[in-house]
């Protein structure tokens, strides 16, 4: 027996791995994984919670991601997902009712669902020709349980019972306050006239008796006479269920659980290309220079197009002497946008996915760290800058070296001499940490820190108006005064946009 | 199915009602027509016996539908036809009308509207009333089916021939004989709804084939249903030895179970009943759907034609001629003897006809003497213009206009006008809305003007009016207006003498050399006194004389 595959190489997740909360917020990538659990349940959640444990790992990732990307694949994995979705159905059903006759006859459709699902991927999938491990090795896997003398002998025994029952049949025959059923068939032509000048859109004829899972008192007089007839059926249809009661495979399960990573975000990604926002398979070669080309925050995409506002994409990169970012410029200018799409570049590429942006080069990191101010707090003043710092301490110790960083707005409420002072230290250590980051601040003097940092400023345009976009440039002491302008947005443009 | 009884492809209204219908039923006094138009007058050997009571429901679609102009010659000639086919077969629009209404009303009564709410209570007595729905129609369109099909040659316009032959293959005997089938089949299930208990010796019971299977969990499934009928069988009455002895029979058949002796399956019988009864009827659904909206739609347009059939009497009870007007160009009016149709309903009086022929005019001054009939005139065409957009006949020998889809009114009401700024302030806002509107709409335009910006001084009144009526006359609006404002009229007149090729036309109340009035429009210069002098003469002097 083949070993079994894990498409997400869990195998190298270490066991002491922990769950990533804090950016997720602060990225809004819990807003993207939202949008996509609308579709695919709470449970992918977990699935986005935990980085691979290494380089490799997330290279044979983006490797598996690299075939569902392919229309054969997705569509024969979206396909098997709906196929699965009746082995639930009958399973619940299963779960929902008393009569071991009854469950019986739900195990051996479940069974089937199952052998269908199954079966069909496996066809499907080999036409396709996956070229990741992942996969390959997925289907190798799949094939030989398929082929497997204990398979074989469910799926046919299965399908044999089901095929007795799904062609037995009996008539009712209702007359004069009295029902008589026999077995077999009927002459009858109703269903025929009726079509003649029906309506096509009519719901077809259900039994009133689905209401309830139980077998109603009406049904069971039927079923007696019928017992009587034709005592063989019954006999074996409660037999296999008997011999097949635990029929799943371990390593089918697994797959099953893990499938829904990589079509969720492929999903996503195809609903997000309609609407026109691009994606790219990001290169993660450490020879050539960290970068990123039209890198957009994926999260307020989503929003942004939902309210039809236009999203405004950037360019960026870190030379080979470079470690951080400082930016800074007018409030509501996109300084947070630009600082999440980096968290989320990363982010994506650690996940072996595509990122928001039409090309990047993404170097390796070890974790994501980020420290945003919380706006909500209530604290203020010596309270507020302690909270910060306590949040800060954990992210400065000697253990998270090569992580990549994002600061947002640190110590706003201490004196500016002050946070000068501590912001010039927090960059350094990260810097001398072997740490990459972007670091939003107010303070233009942080620019001039430390050699490694590279200064970025959002934008204005001559009527000294956002444009969202951010470039390298010295910072710039004067927007003060249309910063105040623009923060109550009373400009003559924001007015007319206004009103 | 369609009823298009009031244009060619739709039921439903057009899209663009009058701006401000409430000024033209108020300004045109047409509220007396409609109410006319409601009721019916009862001849005994050709002699006016009574007049019925209003029809609501009538007086009310008048209104609506005369509120939506027509656009089209075409529109307008599909209407009149219809309306001399009313005329022609009066009892069969009338009958159409009458069946139509009664369907609505059964309808009703049977909890339409109410569906959503019955259904969700009760949904035994959703479907009964629904089978009790499905025969009304049935009856119903065998009766219009028939009675169109009888009128043959009687009908002769596009609409009620299209109607008849759109019924004829919505609803072909085919599937007439489907309906009545299906209905019968399933008659089962409302016997006894209508009928006493104790008055019958027979009960329509069921006889139902159902073939199965068991895949889904051993439970009732993939139902085929094989025969459906209702039989009719000798009741007994429950105890009885004619009852037990019928149960006895039965009890010996084999491989069966009875559905009455246990609560339980008695009432799943039951179930069982209700979902086959409701499935059968599901495929009536697309027949009701069809059909869902035609009687309302009938009812509607009928209630229209039946009022057409009633204008005509009460038009013949004042012996008004009548004519079905013509369409001509927008810049051409003209009639013969048109009388002032209203007027002759509210004061039962014989009017005074004008007559006159308005070639290449697209500005019509009204004026002279007081109490003259230049407001009854100017009322004459407007009544005459929005019934000829709705297709109905006018109280003229003959009348030609062009299509005005946008008409608009602009009246100084008699109690309104004492000079004060806040009247014509009312009054220049109601004109600001209607150039409002008529920047945010398309089509060809006619204003009324009666006595407007009288509210202010004549002078004042005069620049006003000729600013405005020039430059909605320049955007391309056709202008009647009644004035008193006599430097206007007079300084549109000196124009007009100048260019030979003037669209202005200038009419004026007739007084004949002795100062009587004949009411009668005449074509004549504006004069610079309004008679005002010859009214005060007439009543003040003359009282005085007459005291004297």
């Amino acid at each position: 027996m083949a070993e079994r595959v894990s498409i997400l190489d869990l195998r190298k997740v270490s066991a002491g791995e922990e769950e990533r909360k804090a950016f997720f917020l602060d990225l809004n990538i819990s807003q993207i994984i939202d949008k996509m659990a609308v579709r695919w349940g709470q449970g992918i959640r977990k699935l986005y919670a935990y980085f691979p444990a290494d380089k490799e790992c997330e290279a044979y990732r983006r490797e598996v991601y690299g075939d569902f990307k392919r229309e054969e694949i997705y569509q024969c994995c979206m396909a098997f997902v709906e196929r699965l979705g009746r082995v639930e159905e009958f399973r619940t059903l299963r779960g929902k009712v008393r009569s071991s006759m009854q469950s019986g006859v739900y195990q051996i459709r479940e069974m089937d669902a199952y052998c269908r699902a199954f079966g069909t991927l496996a066809q499907e999938l080999s036409k396709a020709q996956p070229e990741s491990r992942g996969l390959k090795d997925f289907l190798a896997y799949l094939q030989e349980l398929l082929s497997s003398e204990a398979y074989q002998k469910m799926q046919s025994t299965c399908a044999k019972v089901l095929e007795e029952l799904l062609g037995f049949r009996f008539v009712i025959t209702y007359e004069k306050d009295r029902m008589m059923v026999a077995p077999g068939e009927s002459e009858g032509s109703y269903e025929d006239f009726l079509k003649t000048f029906g309506d096509p859109d009519r719901p077809p004829l259900t039994s009133p008796f689905f209401a309830s899972n139980m077998i109603s008192e009406l049904e069971n007089s039927c079923l007696d006479i019928l017992a009587k007839k034709r005592p063989q059926i019954f006999q074996t249809l409660q037999r296999t269920a008997e011999e097949f009661t635990s029929y799943e495979d371990e390593g089918l399960l697994q797959f099953t659980r893990e499938l829904p990573f990589y079509l969720s975000f492929a999903t996503f990604q195809r609903e997000m290309s309609e609407l026109g926002f691009a994606f790219c398979t990001p290169g993660a070669d450490e020879k050539r220079q960290m970068e990123a080309r039209g890198l957009y925050d994926l999260a307020l995409a989503i929003v942004a197009h939902r309210e039809g506002r236009r999203v405004v994409s950037n360019d960026m990169y870190y030379g080979e002497e470079e470690s951080f970012f400082v930016l800074t410029g007018p409030n509501q200018g996109g300084k947070t946008t630009f600082a999440r799409s980096l968290g989320q570049l990363v982010y994506f590429t650690k996940m072996g996915l595509d990122v928001p942006a039409v090309s990047a080069n993404v170097h390796y990191f070890k974790d994501i760290q980020t420290h945003f101010s919380v706006e909500e707090s209530i604290e203020t003043g010596r309270g507020k800058l302690k909270e910060e710092l306590i949040r800060l301490a954990p992210m400065m110790e000697e253990h998270r070296s090569g992580t990549f960083v994002v600061i947002n707005e640190l110590f706003t409420t201490a004196a500016s001499y002050d946070a000068r002072i501590m912001g010039g230290k927090v960059l350094t250590h990260f810097i001398e940490l072997g740490c990459r980051g972007i670091y939003v601040t107010h303070l233009k003097e942080l620019t001039e820190i430390h050699p490694r940092v590279v200064s970025l400023r959002a934008m204005l345009d001559q009527e000294r108006l956002q444009t969202f976009e951010i470039k390298r440039s010295e910072a710039e002491e004067s927007a003060c005064a249309a910063n105040q302008v623009n923060k109550y947005r009373l400009t003559y443009e924001q007015l007319k946009e206004r009103l | 199915m369609n009823a298009f009884l009031l244009y060619e492809n739709s039921d439903r209204l057009g899209e663009h009602p009058y701006y401000d219908g409430k000024s033209i039923v108020q300004d045109l006094g047409l509220k007396a027509l409609f109410l006319a138009a409601a009721k019916e007058v009862i001849y005994d050997k050709e002699v006016v016996k009574r007049i019925e009571k209003e029809d609501v429901y009538i007086q009310d679609t008048l209104r609506k539908i005369m509120m939506v102009p027509l656009e089209t010659k075409e529109e307008m000639i599909y209407r009149q036809e219809i309306v001399r086919d009313s005329l022609k077969r009066e009892d069969l629009m009338r009958e159409l009308y009458g069946i139509s209404g009664h369907v609505l009303q059964e309808w009703n009564k049977l909890g339409r509207g109410l569906k959503d709410k019955l259904s969700q209570s009760n949904p035994v007595t959703k479907l009964t009333s629904d089978i009790m729905v499905a025969h009304l129609f049935y009856d119903s369109l065998c009766r219009i089916r028939e009675l169109l099909e009888e009128a043959g040659e009687d009908l002769q316009s596009k609409g009620l021939k299209g109607l008849r032959k759109r019924l004829g293959e919505e609803f072909s005997q085919e599937r007439a004989a489907y309906v009545k089938k299906v209905l019968s089949d399933i008659s089962f299930y409302i016997d006894g709804i209508d009928q006493e208990d104790e008055a019958r010796d027979q009960v329509v019971k069921p006889r139902i084939v159902l073939e199965c299977g068991l895949e889904d969990g051993l439970k009732f499934s993939s139902l085929k249903l094989q025969e459906v009928a209702s039989q009719n069988t000798k009741f007994y009455r429950p105890g009885s030895t004619m009852d037990k002895l019928q149960d006895f029979k039965n009890s010996r058949i084999p491989d069966s179970f009875s559905t009455v002796k246990e609560v339980a399956i008695s009432e799943q019988a039951d179930q069982l009943e209700y979902a086959i009864v409701n499935y059968i009827m599901g495929n009536l659904g697309r027949f009701m759907r069809d059909f869902n909206g035609f009687f309302d739609a009938l009812h509607m347009q009928t209630a229209f034609y039946v009022g057409a059939i009633n204008l005509k009497h009460h038009m013949e009870r004042f012996s008004l001629g009548y004519c079905f007007p013509t369409v001509c160009e927008q810049d051409r009016l003209a009639f013969r003897e048109l009388k002032e149709f209203v007027m002759c309903l509210e004061q039962r009086v014989k009017a005074v006809g004008n007559t006159c022929d308005m070639k290449h005019k697209e500005l019509l001054i009204v004026t002279g003497a007081n109490q003259g009939g230049k407001s009854t005139f100017l009322r004459s065409i407007g009544i005459a213009q929005v019934m000829m957009q709705s297709g109905l006949m006018v109280t003229a020998e003959e009348f030609k206009s062009g299509l005005f889809p946008r008409l608009y009114m602009h009246f100084t009401r008699r109690e309104d006008s004492a000079m004060n700024s806040g009247r014509l302030d009312e009054e220049l806002s109601r004109m600001n809305k209607i150039v409002e509107n008529l920047k945010e709409t398309e089509g060809a335009a006619m204003l009324l003007l009666n006595e407007s910006f009288a509210t202010t001084t004549e002078k004042e009144g005069s620049v006003i009016a000729y600013d405005i009526i020039r430059a909605l006359n320049e955007a391309g609006v056709k202008i009647l207006t009644v004035t008193h404002l006599l430097s206007f009229a007079q300084r549109m007149y000196e124009q007009y003498r100048e260019h030979s090729d003037s669209v202005v036309e200038f009419l004026s109340a007739e007084r004949k050399a002795d100062g009587t009035r004949t009411f009668h429009m005449i074509q004549h210069a504006p004069e610079l006194t309004s008679f005002g002098l010859d009214l005060y003469e007439e009543i003040v002097e003359k009282t005085k004389a007459t005291a004297g």
